[in-house]
């Protein structure tokens, strides 16, 4: 847990710089993308814009041509031309109302036509409404329509929108067609045609083509004039400023758009009526879903970065984990235990450092084997020279007892006993060898217990029964000997009775099984455990005990080293009833076990 | 321990990419959040289109309040003389708690009570056209009615100057109403007490204006000129005078732009108007109210301007649309 939290291992090194990195890279694309999809939806936005705003001028446009279309027919209806070339032509009483028939149904036929009206030149006028009077406190001559049409008699004059005054107690907001009238006999200039358009149709076109929550269109003529603004008054008292001069750069030199603030002004130009119509768009209104595409954006990179998050650490993971397998098991043999890796899931480098290790460790571990082998040799030759070291104190007591028979003069038990400490040495030799025949053991144990009997002087018999089939079978040497030993120091010695050390010696499913029984004072079952104690400590342990039991220790010890540990010595005692202990090791012939 | 790892350091990741992409967008373009709640706006009168001047005030305020991304909801009393029935209204608004009131008062002194009433629940005020005696309203947006009395008056003395009866009088329209005691105090400063001949108060009522000018043309016989100090106490003066076939004879200066009117000022029975400009008294009065809820500084007199128009300037175009508004098309 902290191993990963800390900056040092592979794992979170890899894994913080592969996240700096990718992070990194993300949100640079982030930004770039980003920035680009702000740019494309606002190029678009105002493509988007323009089309409607050529729509708006288009549709303008048609409709200034329809009126158009009107004028022409009606200058040449005969009617009114014969209305025109009349002297008097009011008093001609059916000329009139026939003629405003006419005009009538113009105005019928178009909804959007406020006035059409017809005008000598010696300013007698004819309505469309026999109602209508011409307003008396105006002075049409003055009138733009009016002069423009006769100086350019002939062309179609569209005028910028005002307030129509001509009709007495009407006011209305118009944009004006008028033209000359010429004779279609003599082409002298007539009179003046006037064509009103209900300025609100094209101030609806306006207002109904706008972009966005906020966005509107104004439009104004050659000249720079306002013909429409939505919020005229507030640009007449100067409480909203628009930019003209660079609008007028725009559609005298061409360009697509003009950008001022959080505003975008277009312009596009009608040719048939020499206005300009500008569109405004506001920036908020083009990026209207900022916020959510903010959010999207944010979302993917959070998205990308969790996956790549997740991928970087299955691959650093998959990097450090046998690593770390590794480790942990490198790491027992800090506890002396050589485990092996053997096959791991992992990259080539690493699985052969893992072969390498193995090999390693095995090597290890013959090595260790070896060793303990040879220390093992160590002990046991160490035990050699133990049990090859005769208790000095047996050997000059034993030479004091022939000494003083010899004084006694006598000779036959002196040849007896020394006959039988050579036979003893001898066997104890027996050529280096470690096993010897169990009959040669119990020769062995026959002298020594010769040579004890004659020192004790009847204190003491001795009985053997072997089983015949083992006598041929081989024995650690100098098993039995310190056992008899055990048996007279520690049990008959201190008896006030006559002794009986018994030998016997069975077979059992290859299991020999020897007993040395004595019937001297025995032991208290203090002294019983710390004899059985001592059996089953270990050499080292041993070192620090009391010589008591040595030598029994010491033939335990030699046969669960040569024969593995189920096998050994075995006590029995009870105070008083003497001491049995019992020898058991496998039954083998030869010396197959060296 | 890894999924903590990954968790912290991907929600880190977002939080700088949003932080930062929101310094980006800044940087384009500035954010306006619409300012919360209702702007309740309590006008002088309800009618309609019989009174131009608050419908184009109304034009205003529905132009500004889709600009600024305001709500708003439009009520007063039928008549500008109804004074009890506005104070009604504004109480009923208080309560609605609205996040600023615009209140076009009726009645110069007899509103103040409400008024403060709002300030005390922490609704700011903003009083339209005509104020209170009070300063608790944070903006007062209307024309300087002193000064447009003032362009009155002077207009009316120099039609004086050529005339021979030099009297005045003056048909006001309520008698506690602000604009009507500052034009009338704008008329008197020009014109010097001692040429008009005194004050009548028609109720806002044109026909009584007809009334009582029919019958003061006969009382006195000295009078030269008359000034009406708004639309319908003009219009019942131009009426009157023209009626009783004296177009020409007696000076009329009016105030405001009904049609009427400016059919008889294209007659030459009114011979100048005073024109306010009640578009952008109601667009100024909403943008004031957005800027203040969002926490900007709000002029406390905003004064909209006036103009004096004359026949001859009638049909300048800068003064068309103010003379002769286009109404009923705006969505």
């Amino acid at each position: 847990m902290k191993r990963s939290l800390t900056f040092g291992t592979l794992e979170s090194r890899i894994y913080t710089i592969f996240t700096v990195m990718i992070f990194s890279a993300i949100f640079v694309m982030q930004l770039v993308a980003f920035r680009y999809t702000v740019d494309t939806v606002r190029t678009t936005t105002i493509d988007n814009n323009r089309v409607v705003l050529q729509q708006l001028v288009k549709q303008i446009d048609s409709y200034i041509t329809g009126m158009e279309q009107i004028s022409d027919a009606v200058s040449v209806d005969p009617e009114i031309q014969k209305f025109l070339g009349s002297d008097s032509p009011f008093e001609d009483e059916g000329l009139s109302p026939g003629i405003q028939r006419t005009i009538n149904n113009y105005i019928q036929a178009r909804e959007d036509i406020s006035d059409i009206l017809i005008m000598r030149m010696d300013r007698s006028t004819l309505t469309s409404h026999t109602d209508d009077r011409i307003n008396p406190w105006t002075a049409i001559q003055d009138k733009d329509w009016f002069y423009r049409a006769v100086e350019e008699a002939g062309q179609t004059i569209v005028s910028s929108s005002y307030v129509q005054n001509i009709i007495w107690g009407r006011y209305s907001w118009v944009v004006s067609l008028s033209r000359g009238i010429k004779s279609l006999e003599d082409g002298a200039l007539k009179g003046v045609l006037l064509v009103d358009l209900k300025f609100n149709r094209i101030r609806e076109l306006c207002e109904s083509l706008v972009i966005g929550q906020k966005g509107y269109n104004f439009i104004l003529d050659d000249r720079g004039n306002y013909v429409f603004h939505p919020t005229q008054q507030l640009v007449y008292s100067d409480i909203r400023v628009e930019p003209l001069g660079p609008i007028t750069e725009l559609f005298q030199e061409g360009g697509t758009w003009y950008q001022e603030e959080d505003r975008y002004y277009m312009v596009e130009s009608s040719d048939i009526t020499d206005w300009h119509v500008v569109s405004v768009v506001y920036e908020s209104d083009i990026i209207t879903e900022w916020k959510s595409l903010q959010l999207i954006y944010t979302l993917i990179g959070l998205i990308l970065f969790l996956i790549v998050g997740m991928a970087t650490n299955k691959v650093s993971s998959g990097i450090t984990k046998p690593v770390r397998r590794l480790q942990d098991i490198m790491q027992s043999v800090e506890t002396g235990e050589f485990r092996l890796v053997g096959e791991i899931k992992a990259t080539d480098e690493i699985r052969a450092l893992a072969r390498e290790y193995d090999i390693m460790v095995t090597r290890i571990r013959e090595l260790m084997e070896a060793n303990v082998r040879e220390q093992e040799q160590k002990r046991k030759s160490d035990l050699k020279a133990l049990q090859a070291q005769i208790n000095p104190h047996f050997l000059y007591n034993t030479l004091d007892s022939i000494i003083w028979m010899g004084e006694m003069k006598q000779s036959e038990k002196v040849v007896q006993m020394t006959s039988a400490l050579s036979k003893l040495f001898r066997i104890s030799i027996s050529k280096g060898r470690e096993l010897i025949p169990i009959h040669q053991e119990l020769e062995h144990v026959k002298s020594y217990l010769t040579i004890q009997e004659m020192r004790y002087q009847d204190k003491f018999l001795y009985d053997i029964h072997m089983d015949p089939d083992l006598l041929d079978l081989t024995i650690l040497k100098i098993t039995l000997q310190p056992l008899v030993e055990n048996a007279i120091y520690h049990g008959i010695k201190e008896a006030d009775h006559q002794g009986m050390i018994t030998i016997t010696g069975t077979l059992e499913e290859n299991v020999v099984t020897l007993e040395v029984r004595d019937n001297g004072v025995g032991m208290d079952s203090g002294q019983l455990a710390n004899l059985i104690a001592g059996l089953q400590s270990s050499p080292e342990e041993r070192s620090r005990m009391n010589r008591q039991g040595l030598g029994v220790r010491n033939v335990h010890e030699r046969i669960r080293l040569y024969f593995g540990g189920e096998y050994g010595l075995v006590c029995r005692s009870a105070p008083g009833e003497g001491t049995s202990i019992t020898v058991r090791f496998p039954a083998c012939s030869g010396e197959v076990l060296q | 321990m890894k999924k903590w790892y990954i968790l912290m350091l991907s929600l880190v990741a977002a939080l700088v990419l949003f932080m930062v992409l929101a310094v980006f967008y800044d940087s384009t373009s500035r954010e306006i959040t619409p300012p919360e709640g209702t702007v309740e706006i309590i006008l002088k009168s309800n009618v309609g289109p019989a009174m131009d001047f608050w419908s184009v005030v109304v034009q205003g305020i529905q132009d500004a309040a889709r600009e600024f991304d305001v709500d708003y909801e439009i009520s007063g009393p039928r008549f500008e003389k109804e004074i009890n029935r506005q104070i009604n209204i504004m109480d009923s608004v208080i309560q609605k708690k609205p996040s600023l009131i615009i209140l076009a008062a009726a009645d110069y002194v007899r509103l103040v009570d409400s008024v403060e009433q709002a300030e005390a629940l922490g609704i700011p005020v903003i009083t339209l056209d005509s104020g209170v005696k009070s300063d608790v309203p944070v903006s007062f947006v209307a024309t300087d009615n002193l000064e447009a009395g003032i362009k009155a008056g002077e207009e009316m003395r120099r039609l004086m100057e050529n005339h021979e009866r030099k009297k005045v009088l003056i048909m006001s329209h309520i008698a506690e109403t602000a604009t009507a005691i500052d034009r009338e105090r704008g008329v008197r400063m020009a014109l010097g007490d001692e040429n008009i001949i005194g004050t009548w108060f028609c109720d806002a009522d044109e026909d009584i204006s007809y009334r009582i000018t029919t019958d003061l043309l006969q009382k006195h016989p000295d009078l030269g000129g008359i000034v009406g100090l708004n639309e319908m106490a003009s219009l019942g003066v131009a009426r009157a005078v023209n009626d009783a076939g004296r177009k020409g004879d007696i000076l009329v200066v009016a105030f405001d732009n009904a049609v009427q009117e400016l059919s008889f000022l294209e007659e030459g029975v009114i011979h100048a108007t005073v024109v306010q400009r009640p578009y952008n008294m109601g667009y100024l009065s909403v943008k004031a109210a957005a800027d203040y809820l969002k926490g900007g500084t709000v002029a406390p007199l905003m004064d909209t301007g006036s103009v004096l128009i004359t026949k001859e300037n009638m049909f300048e175009r800068q003064y068309q649309e103010l003379l002769f508004p286009v109404s009923g098309i705006k969505k």
